[in-house]
């Protein structure tokens, strides 16, 4: 980067604080205006002077490191924005959250400049709390990559549809939504635990805003169930993540968050164990598996229909996300071990009784609801397969479940507005007052059924193949189960179709029905890139897998390894620290205070170290 | 044809991509912009892409052609791009968007773009009126290019995109008139029972990728032999009695769910139910989709995986059973049957049954030959049917009533052109002599009785020989196949009579009659029924573009025949077919018969039907027929009802899916949500409700709580507490024992357990010693505090035998490089300084 540009960005933080301190406030003079700018920037440069200094990165030439902070903080800095503007303008506060957003989405386009070879890119690592190891450490590999855009391109969609259908608190809605973005940008890229945990509890904040205040009848019972679900897994994690700080320091002789850095430990077997529950607890609520899934038809019931796309576009994702990320890539032993068992409950309590449930609803958004559940059952499976063909198939049925059900729950959404009923018995006959609604519908179904050509079958059938041919799940589980998934097919159709059945043909029996207007400009607008995205990712997977195979390959490793590691180490045996690996996926390694570890080469110079120095201790 | 040979050099027809693309097209303009456009644009859309499919597959039909030279197999290919890839660890298959065209998929071809074109010129007058024109148009035009992507697919999962499309358009085109409930739930169930099928597909292409490794045509070809490895399909039971495991070859698993692909698709038993309730589309529907192209798909794709189906025994007899027994069994169905859709139905049914029969004894040209013969002759049944329908709906509007065929009779007189038609396109389904039926069925009974899969000398691997086919299969499939002939003869004869023989039976007819204005309101046909009390006008004949698709269906239906009619000794079809099954036909044996006697019962079962027909129908006028249902009503009705298969699955699966349902639905309610919610929820709130007492509020309380809780902590530090760490390393055999430090502890040790103690108190804290496999060692620990009282601990050590048998191989590998590389790190645990345990910060752990 030349010196000019590398001026500019150091004083953009400056200058952006600068005007927003001088225009946002109302009802002031100039100079008034030009004293809270200078303020704002003095306030800027004061929380800079406190951090400490920026580590050296080590990203490819060519990509800008402020990237992920721009995508991840624009949105947040723009919620605090909004608390700023006039409540009584809600097309200001409109425009501006379609500003922000759209802005969002174009700089995480910026992510696109990179090849996404093997290892992080666009790395950003600053100390925020050395004594205690936290830092703020983002980056993105293949895996986390689709999903940034995934929620950058949902969160203004899902906004859009909002914004035509909610006219009230319509400031608290802007602010949430914004928060909403940047949390769950914030946990995809975060490299650091704490700071990952702080994101991923952060966006609970919007969320239950969104379906408590804007929500159905039961909207408190379900914000409440859903809070509490969320954070009785999120404590749990919690605590497995303190275990593997102590075990770090106790090993390496200073503590850390850092992912990298917690990779290393190896854990015996009780330890590694009750870690690894802690960790799934927290996603196997998040996705949610059984049986810990009942909160999630009762939130989409309740939430509003852009809360509902949010929380099955991305919000889900977040559990499959931190299954592969921190499950796979952390906690290898007990996943490879657990993997026949959590595969059968995938097959059996995900794909298969969740059909069996969404079949029997009559709300159509509780089946839909349910349909995730069968859905996110085929991205576990696809995990716990454990070969490069299940987890690119699931991280693949990610951005398909998050493209068709986000379209879906649309969909749902322009029904209810225009009748205040989601009960199928109520509709009937729809094709022939609604036939473009109709016609898209019946689009959107046969990609969540997964029909070939169509998006949902290539996850599926890549998560069905995977099964098939899975070591880690063994020759006996790896048929069964594969049979199991495949059978989510025909139950897949059943349900959808009996539901499409219902609401679209058959004769035009309710008089409320007559005269409902089509698809009007606003839901088409909403619908039009979700739609085309069903024919890319079913017609052109490969746009997506080549930019996440390098990363899926090196996951697969990581995994292997850390399983091998387990196995070589006895039940009661002490944990230990494998050495570093090196390679671009060992980038940004933590290097530990300077005084304890002056060459930090390798993991048993850093055991002996703090060996001695404790040792010397009381 | 020089010209387009070296345009397209064989290994990049890019011509394929054109014919599959050009429906596309036409797809999506008439469905998206065909309301717009207009009835006359939507039909030259419609027409023109399938009509220059149509040449552009004749264009490539004659390179190939030209390329096959003998036995050596020509073959076109065009890759498009690489879809995806399936990383599975042991092997890495890219999936390729490709298409390959050989002697089979290039007749396929011809017959699905050639008769497609026809019936899309016959929709044009007979869809005239509706006023879902353009959306029919697009449904058809992307139901051939669903056609054509399944059977150009150069892969598996390539001609499942097609396979799973045409099923699509089947849904939407059954469910055209959607208004009605019966026809949107006809089509629901048509999807339904063939995603069964497509289940089937999905779990073979599971298993071969697993088997073979690959999942197109000539990699799976290529690595066929593994497709004879065992595979346990059988729990262990052995502790309830039952057998331990059934050992069967990959090959019979993958063929029995390929074949249960086949049976959705091409309606065989079991799951046939959904075709009959197809007719609820428009009739060129029926013709088109229902009976010439897509349901002939599942006897496509055996002939395709002919090396995989011959590779088990026992599939290829499940296949010539399956298609005997549907054959047979859809023939009785369609004797009681009155609507004339339904007759047509159920002897498609039928006839798939024949050539799943013909396949299914390795007579994979002759099944195919079948496939053809009958694209023409059926299409051209439906078609005439419709043509029917088509004049009976002057004055009849009601569809069950205008397909009915006591409302017709006598119609010869006014639908000329559609009554020759349907005569030639009658005399080749019931096997007239020299027409194409005649040729193709006989040749598949003949194989049937002379052919069988040879089992010699191939074996599991593992031992087991593969399973063998009975002595008599020959002959009770011949058996089979030749009663139903008979049967065809008779019902299609029926059909022939009651349509077109006899007197009119639809209404009075009234010359120059015309429709009274005021009755066009919906509900007045009701008052009315079919019958001599109606009045209405001459029944007409259909429109040119309605006939000339039937003149040139019936003429193919009585000349196709002599492309292979072995008779005459012309064998052309089978030598054109004879490079793509050569590896199959190594697995087949025949007997050698002479043909006369066959010849003589095939003529036979033809004249024995007809004939009886005549007799009953003609002469009788179906008084024998009215006798018999009268003297067993029971069983008449029972087939009329079908054999009430359709109840009988609703009552089991479908009543029993339903069942599971509805318990799920409870279970998540109760359950799940009671144990994991309320239960939860309960237990809080009772722990609160409890803990609530003891906040009294009163100081005493508190205090006295407090110093209770300080007495014990008192008491606790007052006491000794001989606690230790133990490090082990069963691998290697070196232990070390920490005693865990206290307010100024001493320690003494009795390392050898006799008792005495090797020392006074000191400040030793740790004993490091070695032990031999299975040795156990027992030491003391006395640990005394600042008030002089003693704690002693009894530790006993013991190194386990090296006891590896349960591990699994995989693990057993891991250990051995970890022991050696673990060593080190071990070894320097004595050599560290004392009370530098790798973990010293670890709590006191017993």
């Amino acid at each position: 980067m030349n010196t000019t540009a590398g001026t500019f960005f150091v004083l953009t933080p400056y200058l952006i604080a600068f005007v927003l301190g001088a225009l946002l406030p109302r009802q002031k003079n100039a100079v008034e205006r030009f004293g809270l700018g200078a303020v704002a920037a003095l306030a800027v440069l004061f929380v800079k002077g406190m951090w400490p200094g920026a580590q050296a990165d080590a990203n490819p030439a060519g990509e800008w490191k402020n990237l992920l902070d721009v995508i991840v903080f624009l949105p947040l800095f723009g919620a605090v924005a909004v608390l700023f503007l006039p409540r009584q303008s809600p097309a200001l506060l409109r425009k501006f959250t379609y500003a922000v957003l759209g802005v969002d989405f174009l700089v995480s386009l910026g992510l696109l400049s990179a090849p996404m070879t093997s290892g992080w890119h666009f790395q950003h690592v600053v100390e925020w709390i050395p004594s205690l190891g936290i830092r703020y450490h983002v980056a993105v590999d293949g895996l986390s990559f689709w999903l940034i855009l995934l929620t950058t391109l949902t969160t203004p969609i899902a906004v859009h549809v909002s914004f035509g259908s909610v006219q009230t608190r319509v400031k608290d809605l802007c602010f949430a939504y914004l928060m909403l973005h940047g949390a769950m940008l914030g946990a995809f890229v975060s490299l650091d635990l704490f700071l990952f945990f702080v994101f991923w509890e952060l966006l609970l904040v919007p969320m239950i805003i969104l379906i408590g205040v804007w929500g159905g009848v039961e909207k408190i019972k379900a914000a409440y169930k859903f809070f509490l679900y969320t954070m009785t897994g999120s404590m749990l994690m919690l605590a497995a993540i303190l275990y593997l700080v102590y075990t770090h320091d106790k090993l390496a002789g200073y503590p850390s968050f850092d992912y990298l850095a917690l990779s290393r430990i190896v854990l015996p077997e009780r330890a590694a164990w009750l870690c690894f529950l802690g960790f799934l607890a927290a996603f196997a609520i998040k996705v949610p598996m059984f049986p810990v899934h009942t909160w999630l038809p009762d939130a989409h019931v309740q939430a509003p229909t852009g809360g509902s796309i949010v929380l099955a576009a991305i919000l889900l994702k977040l559990g499959t996300y931190g299954f592969v990320r921190f499950c796979m890539g952390m906690q290898g032993g007990p996943t490879w071990s657990a993997a026949a068992t959590l595969g059968g409950v995938a097959v059996f309590g995900g794909i298969l009784y969740g059909a069996l449930v969404a079949w029997k609803q009559d709300d159509v958004k509780r089946l839909v609801a349910y349909s995730s559940v069968a859905h996110m059952g085929f991205v576990m499976l696809g995990l716990f397969a454990g070969n490069a063909a299940g987890v690119q198939g699931s991280m693949l049925q990610m951005l398909n479940h998050g493209v068709s059900t986000g379209a879906l729950f649309l969909l749902v959404g322009v029904i209810y507005d225009r009748r205040h009923t989601r009960l199928a018995r109520e509709l009937g006959g729809l094709a022939k007052v609604m036939p473009v609604y109709a016609a898209v519908f019946v689009l959107v179904t046969m990609s969540s059924i997964g029909l070939p050509g169509t998006n949902g079958f290539v996850g599926e059938f890549m998560v069905v193949m995977g099964t098939f041919t899975s070591q880690v799940l063994g020759p006996k589980h790896s048929v069964s189960q594969g049979v199991g998934a495949a059978f989510g097919v025909v139950l897949a159709a059943v349900y959808m179709l009996s539901m499409v059945q219902k609401m679209f043909f058959g004769p035009l029996t309710n008089d409320k029905n007559r005269g409902l207007n089509d698809l009007n400009r606003r839901e088409t607008i909403a619908l039009a890139p979700l739609v085309v995205l069903v024919f890319v990712l079913g017609f052109f997977p490969n746009i997506f897998l080549s930019r996440m195979s390098a990363a899926t390959d090196t996951l697969i490793d990581r995994f292997t390894e850390s399983r091998k590691a387990y196995a070589g180490l006895g039940p009661d045996s002490d944990p230990i620290l494998q050495p570093r690996r090196g390679g671009p996926f060992e980038q940004g390694y933590p290097e530990g205070p300077p005084q304890t570890a002056p060459t930090p080469a390798g993991g048993a110079e850093a055991l002996n170290t703090h060996a001695g120095k404790v040792g010397g201790a009381p | 044809m020089q010209a387009l040979t070296s345009l397209f050099p064989p290994n990049d027809v890019t011509l394929l991509a054109f014919i599959v693309l050009l429906p596309l097209v036409g797809a999506f303009i008439n469905g998206v912009f065909g309301k717009r456009l207009g009835r006359e644009a939507v039909t030259l859309m419609g027409l023109s892409v399938i009509g220059v499919a149509f040449l552009m597959s004749l264009g490539c039909f004659l390179m190939l052609h030209e390329q096959q030279t003998g036995e050596q197999a020509a073959r076109l290919v065009w890759k498009g791009w690489d879809w995806f890839t399936l990383d599975t660890g042991f092997s890495r298959v890219v999936l390729t968007v490709g298409f390959s065209l050989d002697a089979l998929n290039g007749t396929m071809a011809l017959v699905v773009t050639g008769v497609g074109f026809l019936i899309h010129l016959y929709s044009w007058k007979y869809m005239e009126e509706d006023p879902g024109y353009y959306r029919f148009f697009a449904y058809l035009n992307l139901f051939i290019f669903s056609m054509l992507v399944l059977i150009f697919g150069d892969s598996l999962p390539v001609l499942f995109v097609g396979w799973e499309g045409v099923g699509l358009c089947s849904y939407l085109l059954i469910g055209f008139w959607f208004d009605g409930e019966q026809n949107a739930s006809a089509g629901m169930k048509a999807f339904i029972t063939n995603r069964i099928g497509d289940f089937g597909l999905l779990v073979a292409m599971g298993l071969l990728l697993l088997s073979t490794g690959s999942l197109d045509w000539s990699g799976i070809e290529a690595n066929r032999q593994h497709l004879l490895d065992g595979m346990q399909i059988f729990p262990n039971l052995g502790w309830l009695g039952l057998p331990n495991g059934i050992m069967v070859s990959r090959a019979t698993l993958v063929g029995l769910a390929l074949f249960l692909g086949c049976a959705g698709k091409s309606a065989q038993l079991p799951l046939y139910v959904w075709l009959p309730d197809a007719m609820a589309g428009p009739t060129p529907v029926s013709a088109l989709i229902h009976a010439a192209t897509m349901v002939t798909a599942g006897v496509y794709l055996v002939c395709r995986l002919s090396f995989v189906f011959v590779m088990s025994p026992f599939v290829m007899f499940v296949v010539a059973v399956i298609g005997a027994a549907t054959a047979l069994f859809a023939a009785t169905i369609a004797f009681a049957q009155t609507d004339i859709k339904k007759v047509l139905a159920y002897s498609t049914v039928s006839q798939l049954g024949y050539m799943f029969l013909g396949v299914g004894v390795g007579a994979f040209t002759a099944g195919f030959f079948h496939v053809i013969t009958h694209a023409f002759f059926k299409a051209c049944l439906f078609l005439g049917a419709g043509s029917v329908i088509h004049a009976m709906h002057a004055r009849i509007h009601d569809n069950d009533q205008s397909q009915d065929m006591r409302n017709m009779g006598g119609l010869r007189r006014y639908l000329p052109y559609t009554f020759v038609t349907f005569l030639a396109a009658w005399a080749a389904i019931v096997g007239f002599p020299l027409t194409s039926g005649f040729f193709s069925k006989d040749a598949i009974l003949l194989e049937a009785f002379s052919s069988h899969i040879a089992t010699e000398g191939r074996v599991i691997t593992g031992g087991e020989t593969l399973w063998e086919w009975p002595q008599a299969t020959g002959t009770v499939l011949y058996a089979i196949g030749l009663l139903t002939a008979v049967m065809t003869a008779f019902y299609m004869t029926r059909l022939l009579i009651g349509i077109f023989y006899g007197d009119f039976r639809g209404w009075k007819i009234v010359q120059k009659w015309k429709e009274p204005k005021h009755e066009h309101g919906d509900h007045h046909h009701e008052h009315e029924e079919p019958g001599p009390s109606m009045k209405g006008p001459e029944p007409h004949e259909s429109p040119w573009q309605m006939w000339v698709p039937l003149a040139i269906l019936a003429a193919l239906s009585l000349v196709a025949g002599f492309l292979n009619a072995h008779l005459l000794q012309i064998h052309w079809f089978d030598e054109w077919l004879e490079p793509v099954f050569k590896t199959a036909r190594t697995a087949v044996e025949h007997k050698e018969v002479a043909e006369a006697p066959f010849l003589v019962f095939a003529v036979t079962a033809f004249a024995v039907g007809v004939g009886v027909a005549y007799w009953v129908y003609q002469v009788k006028k179906g008084e024998p027929a009215r006798a018999f249902a009268e003297g067993s009503p029971g069983f008449y009705k029972l087939v009329r009802d079908k054999w009430r298969v359709d109840e009988f699955y609703e009552e089991t699966f479908i009543g029993g899916v339903d069942l599971l349902a509805v318990m799920a639905v409870w279970v998540d309610k109760w359950i799940v949500d009671g144990i994991v919610a309320r239960l939860t929820a309960f237990f809080t709130s009772l722990a609160g409700t409890v803990l609530r007492y003891t906040q009294t509020g009163r100081v005493q309380a508190y205090a006295f709580t407090m110093v209770l809780g300080m007495g014990g902590v008192g008491w606790f530090f007052f006491l000794p507490h001989a606690a230790y760490r133990r490090t082990r390393d069963d691998l290697g055999g070196k232990y070390t024992l920490t005693a865990m430090p206290g307010a100024s502890y001493q320690y003494r040790w009795d390392e050898n357990a006799d008792g005495k103690w090797d020392g006074g108190f000191g400040n030793k804290t740790q004993v490091a010693f070695n032990l031999d496999p299975d040795q156990t060692k027992k030491v003391r620990l006395q640990v005394r505090n600042a008030f002089g009282l003693t704690a002693t601990r009894d530790i006993v050590v013991h190194r386990p035998k090296p006891d590896l048998s349960g591990a699994d191989p995989e693990a057993l590998k891991l250990l051995e490089p970890t022991g050696a590389k673990g060593a080190p790190r071990n070894g320097q645990a004595p050599n560290a300084p004392k009370g530098a345990a790798p973990a010293p910060a670890r709590g006191g752990q017993p």
